[in-house]
C-alpha cells in the first residue's frame, strides 16, 4: 500500500480511536484522550493529502462494509489537497479544543465535554477526510451524510445554555439535507445515465452523454454543493449555525466543511462530467460573485463577531466560485493556461481561507470564553488583557483583509490577474464577464479591510466596553497554541506561497483533465507562465517591515530629542471619558450602511413614551436597529409561510377519527388502481 | 454660487485701514510665538457680550487675522487663552484643565471687566473670582464690554505685527 493510502488508513483508524475513546473516558481524561486522538488523525490526513498531491495515489474497494453497494476509496491529487487541508484544521481545532472545553470562570457549565459531542469530533473530522476520498457515488452519499449529522450534533452542543442554539441547528439540518436531496437526485441521475456509479464509470460513460442531461446533473449538484458552500442565496443556515456552534466547530465548519461544496463542483463539474458548456461556469462565477459582495456587505454591518466571521466566510467561498467559475469557463473556451490559473488561484484562496478562517474563528471563540460575549459592541480592551489573543486575531484580520503582506492578497492577487489576463478577447461573454468580476473582486476587497479593521479595532483595542471584556483573562495555552498553529501557517503561506503552489497546480491539473502545467512559478518572485505579471510576496513583507521600523525608528528618534511634559488627556476640561464615548462596531459601520442602504434594507424602530401628564413630555424613548438578512426575509419566510398554511390545511385531514383514515386508505388504493387500469 | 461671487466682487474689501503698529512691546514669551499667535477662546461665565466683541474683532471689519491671530478649536492647537468672564464655580476646574491642556510657551489674556475684576458679578454666589484668582494672566484688555479695536490692539501686542 502506498504512503497515501496506508496514512490514510491511519488517520481513519486513529478518528475511530478517538471516538472510541469520547464514548468510554471518564469526563476528566476525556477531552484530552479525544483532542490528542483528533490531532494524530488530522497529522496522518495531512501527509495522507500530501502524499497524494505528490502523486502517490490510492484505491480501495470494499465490497462487504456496505450492503449493496459496498465502499469504494481513492485519492487523487485533487482528493489529496482537501484531505490536506481539513487535517491540518483538524490539528488546529482539535488542539484548541482540549483548553476550549475545560470548565472556566466566566461561563458555568460544561462546554461540551459530554460524551456524546466528544464522540461526534472525531467521527466529523473522519467523515471531511472521507468525502474527498469517495470515489463512487453511494460512497459519497453516505459520508456526505454523515459528516452533515456529525457536524449537526456538534452544533447541538451548547442546546441547554441558549434557546438560540435550537434555532440555529434547525435551519442547519433542513438546508443541509435539502442539499443532501438535490445531490442525491443530481448523482443518482447521472448514474442511472452512466449504468454504473464508480466515478471511473461515470467518467467514462460522461463523454456520451447528451449535453440536456449532463446540463442537469451539473445544476442539481451544484445546487447542494453551492448550499454546503455557504453560497447565496443558499447560505441562510451559515450566519445561524456558525455562532451558535462551540468556537472549534465553528473553525471546522467554516475552514474545512464548506471547501468540500467546492470540492463537489470540480469533481463532478470538471472531473466526472469533463467541464461542459460555458453556461454551467458563467453560473457559478455569478453565483460566486453574488456571494461575495453579499457576505462581505452582511459582514461589514454585523455586530456579533462570530456572525462578522461567518458572512465572512460566504464572501471568500464566493471568491473560490469565481475561481472556479473562472476556470472551467476558460477551459470550455478552450484556454488551458488560463484555466489553470484561475482556477490554481481559487484553490490557494481556499487554502488561505482555511487558514486565516481557523485563526479568527478559534481566537473569537477565546474571546467568548473569556468575556462571555460575543457582541462587539461590549467588547475592547482585549489588548492589555489578552495579549496572545489578539496578536493572532490581528494575523487573521490582516490575512483576511487581502492586504499585504498577509496571504489573502496573494490569492487575490493571482484571481485578479487570471480575470485581468481573459480580457484581449473577441468572445463577446468574456468581454461582458471578466471585467465585472474584476469589480467585484476589488470592491470585495476594499469592504474586507473596512469589515476586519471593524471587528479588530472595535473588539481589541480601546477601552473595554461592557464588564465581560474588562474582567477578560487570556485563554488557557492549547488554545493558544491550537491558534497560534494556524496563524504560523498563514504566515508561512503569506511569505512563501510557492511551497504549495506546485501542489495546487497538481490539483487543478487533476481537475482539469491536463497535465500537471505550473502556472504559477519561481520561488521567491511568483511569475505567471505564459502571462507578463510577476509579484514577490517575500519582499513585499520585508519591504513593508523595513518600511514600518524605520518610521517608528524615526519617530522614536524624533520624540526623544525633544522636551516633553506628561499632560492630561483633554477631555473638554469636563471630567473622565467613558467607554461609551467610543466608537462602537454599529457607529463604525454606518457611513458603509448608509451608502448600500438599498441593499441592506436596514430596519430602525422609535418607540416614544410620553408621561400620563402630558404628551409632549418623554417618559422613554426606545431605539432598535438593525439589519436583518434581506434574502432570508424576501426568498425564506414566504416559502416557510406557504409550507406552514399547506400543514395547517392538512391537519383538518386528519381528525382522529379511524373510519376516516381507513376510507382514506380505501379510496387511495382504488383512486390507483383506476389510475393504473387506465394507463396500461 | 455666482450670485456669491457676484456679491463678493460688488461688495470689495470692508477691512478697516489697519493704525500703525504697537510702539509698546508685549510680555516677553510673545517674541517666542514668532507673530503667529493662535488663539483659544474660553466662556469661563460671561454674559456672552465679550463674546460678540471678540466676534467682530474677528469679522471681516476688524480682521485680526491679518495681524496673525487666529481663532482655533482646541486648546492642543493654541499658544494663547482668550478667557471672558468671571471663572464661575462649574467652570473653575475646566478652565484649569484647558490651561494644563495648552503647550508651552502659553499665555492668557484675560478680556473684558468681569474676567479683570469680576465686574458687575463680583461677590456673586456662583463666581469663584476674577481669572487672575485660577490661571496667571499675562495680558489685560479692559471694558465692559471691551471694544474690538482694543481687543485687536491686545492681540496685536502678542503678534508684534
Amino acid at each position: 500500500m502506498s504512503v497515501a493510502g496506508s496514512a490514510f488508513t491511519v488517520a481513519l483508524g486513529l478518528s475511530a480511536a478517538a471516538a472510541v475513546a469520547g464514548l468510554a473516558a471518564p469526563r476528566r481524561t476525556r477531552p484530552l484522550l479525544v483532542g490528542l486522538g483528533t490531532t494524530a488523525a488530522g497529522v496522518a490526513g495531512v501527509v495522507a493529502g500530501v502524499a497524494a498531491l505528490g502523486g502517490g495515489s490510492f484505491s480501495a474497494w470494499l465490497p462487504d462494509l456496505l450492503p449493496l453497494a459496498g465502499v469504494r476509496l481513492a485519492l487523487d491529487p485533487l482528493g489529496g489537497l482537501f484531505v490536506a487541508v481539513t487535517g491540518a484544521v483538524a490539528v488546529c481545532a482539535a488542539v484548541y479544543g482540549v483548553g476550549y472545553v475545560a470548565p472556566n470562570a466566566v461561563e458555568d457549565g460544561s462546554h461540551g465535554d459530554g460524551r456524546a459531542v466528544q464522540a461526534m469530533l472525531p467521527l466529523f473530522v473522519a467523515a471531511m477526510l472521507l468525502v474527498p476520498a469517495a470515489a463512487s457515488v453511494s460512497t459519497l452519499l453516505v459520508v456526505w451524510e454523515l459528516m452533515a449529522l456529525t457536524s449537526l450534533l456538534l452544533v447541538l452542543a451548547e442546546h441547554r445554555r441558549r434557546a438560540a442554539v435550537g434555532e440555529a441547528a434547525r435551519w442547519y439540518a433542513v438546508m443541509t439535507h435539502l442539499g443532501l436531496l438535490v445531490i442525491l437526485a443530481g448523482l443518482v441521475g447521472f448514474a442511472a445515465a452512466a449504468h454504473g456509479e464508480s466515478f471511473a464509470q461515470l467518467r467514462a460513460a460522461a463523454g456520451g452523454m447528451s449535453p440536456a442531461v449532463r446540463g442537469a446533473v451539473f445544476a442539481t449538484t451544484l445546487l447542494g454543493f453551492a448550499s454546503k458552500a455557504g453560497v447565496v442565496p443558499l447560505h441562510v443556515w451559515l450566519p445561524r449555525a456558525h455562532p451558535e456552534a462551540p468556537s472549534y466547530v465553528s473553525a471546522l465548519m467554516s475552514a474545512a466543511m464548506v471547501n468540500l461544496g467546492v470540492y463537489g463542483v470540480l469533481r463532478v463539474g470538471l472531473d466526472l462530467l469533463g467541464g461542459g458548456s460555458r453556461w454551467w461556469w458563467l453560473l457559478v462565477l455569478a453565483a460566486g460573485a453574488g456571494s461575495a459582495l453579499y457576505g462581505i456587505l452582511q459582514a461589514v454591518v454585523a455586530v456579533d463577531l462570530k456572525r462578522l466571521l461567518a458572512y465572512s466566510t460566504t464572501e471568500n467561498m464566493g471568491l473560490v466560485f469565481i475561481g472556479v467559475g473562472a476556470g472551467g469557463y476558460f477551459a470550455a473556451t478552450g484556454s488551458r493556461v488560463l484555466a489553470g490559473l484561475a482556477l490554481t488561484a481559487g484553490l490557494l484562496h481556499l487554502v488561505n481561507h482555511a487558514g486565516f478562517k481557523t485563526v479568527l474563528f478559534c481566537s473569537a471563540g477565546s474571546v467568548l470564553r473569556a468575556t462571555g460575549s460575543r457582541d462587539l459592541d461590549a467588547l475592547g480592551g482585549l489588548r492589555s488583557r489578552m495579549p496572545v489573543t489578539t496578536a493572532l486575531f490581528a494575523i487573521g484580520a490582516l490575512a483576511a483583509s487581502a492586504l499585504p503582506p498577509g496571504n489573502g492578497f496573494v490569492s487575490e492577487w493571482l484571481l485578479l490577474q487570471s480575470l485581468v489576463h481573459a480580457l484581449p478577447t473577441s468572445a463577446t461573454a468574456t468581454a461582458v464577464v471578466m471585467p465585472l468580476a474584476v469589480a467585484v473582486v476589488a470592491l470585495t476587497a476594499g469592504l474586507a479591510v473596512a469589515t476586519f479593521v471593524k471587528a479588530f479595532g472595535v473588539g481589541f483595542l480601546a477601552r473595554p466596553r461592557g464588564p465581560g471584556a474588562e474582567q477578560a483573562r487570556e485563554s488557557p495555552p492549547s488554545m493558544l497554541a491550537g491558534t497560534g498553529l494556524a496563524a504560523i501557517a498563514c504566515v508561512a503561506l503569506a511569505v512563501a506561497p510557492a511551497a504549495v503552489l506546485p501542489g495546487l497546480s497538481r490539483a487543478a491539473g487533476a481537475a482539469l483533465g491536463a497535465g500537471a502545467v505550473d502556472s504559477v512559478h519561481g520561488p521567491v518572485t511568483l511569475r505567471l507562465t505564459g502571462f507578463a505579471g510577476s509579484m514577490s510576496p517575500l519582499l513585499i513583507a520585508v519591504a513593508l517591515l523595513a518600511a514600518a521600523v524605520g518610521a517608528l525608528a524615526g519617530v522614536r528618534s524624533l520624540v526623544v530629542r525633544r522636551a516633553r511634559r506628561v499632560a492630561r488627556l483633554w477631555d473638554c476640561g469636563a471630567g473622565p471619558m467613558t467607554a461609551r464615548m467610543q466608537y462602537t462596531a454599529t457607529s463604525f459601520a454606518e457611513p458603509l450602511q448608509r451608502v448600500f442602504d438599498d441593499v441592506l434594507a436596514p430596519e430602525t424602530d422609535v418607540d416614544v413614551t410620553p408621561t400620563a401628564e402630558s404628551a409632549y413630555l418623554v417618559e422613554r424613548v426606545k431605539f432598535q436597529a438593525r439589519v436583518p438578512d434581506r434574502i432570508e426575509y424576501r426568498l425564506y419566510r414566504p416559502v416557510l409561510a406557504a409550507t406552514r398554511m399547506v400543514g395547517e390545511a392538512a391537519r383538518g385531514l386528519a381528525n382522529g377519527s379511524v373510519h376516516r383514515y381507513l376510507g382514506y386508505g380505501f379510496f387511495a388504493f382504488t383512486g390507483l388502481l383506476i389510475v393504473l387500469a387506465v394507463i396500461r | 454660487m455666482l450670485s456669491l461671487l457676484r456679491k463678493i466682487r460688488a461688495t470689495g474689501r470692508v477691512a478697516e485701514p489697519a493704525p500703525p503698529r504697537p510702539a509698546a512691546p508685549g510680555p516677553d514669551r510673545a517674541v517666542e510665538l514668532g507673530g503667529s499667535v493662535q488663539v483659544r477662546h474660553v466662556d469661563a461665565g460671561s454674559c456672552n457680550g465679550c463674546e460678540v466683541e471678540i466676534a467682530s474683532a474677528f469679522g471681516p471689519v476688524y480682521d485680526a487675522e491679518r495681524y496673525g491671530a487666529r481663532l482655533v478649536a482646541s486648546p492642543r492647537h493654541a499658544d494663547v487663552l482668550l478667557v471672558t468672564g468671571p471663572v464661575t464655580r462649574n467652570m473653575e476646574v475646566a478652565l484649569r484643565r484647558t490651561f494644563e491642556a495648552v503647550p508651552e510657551p502659553r499665555l492668557v489674556v484675560a478680556c473684558g471687566d468681569c474676567a479683570l475684576n469680576g465686574g458687575v458679578f463680583a461677590g456673586a454666589y456662583g463666581v469663584v473670582g476674577p481669572v487672575s484668582d485660577v490661571v496667571a494672566v499675562d495680558v489685560e484688555v479692559p471694558g465692559c464690554p471691551p471694544a474690538p479695536e482694543v481687543i485687536v490692539a491686545a492681540l496685536r501686542g502678542l503678534t508684534g505685527r
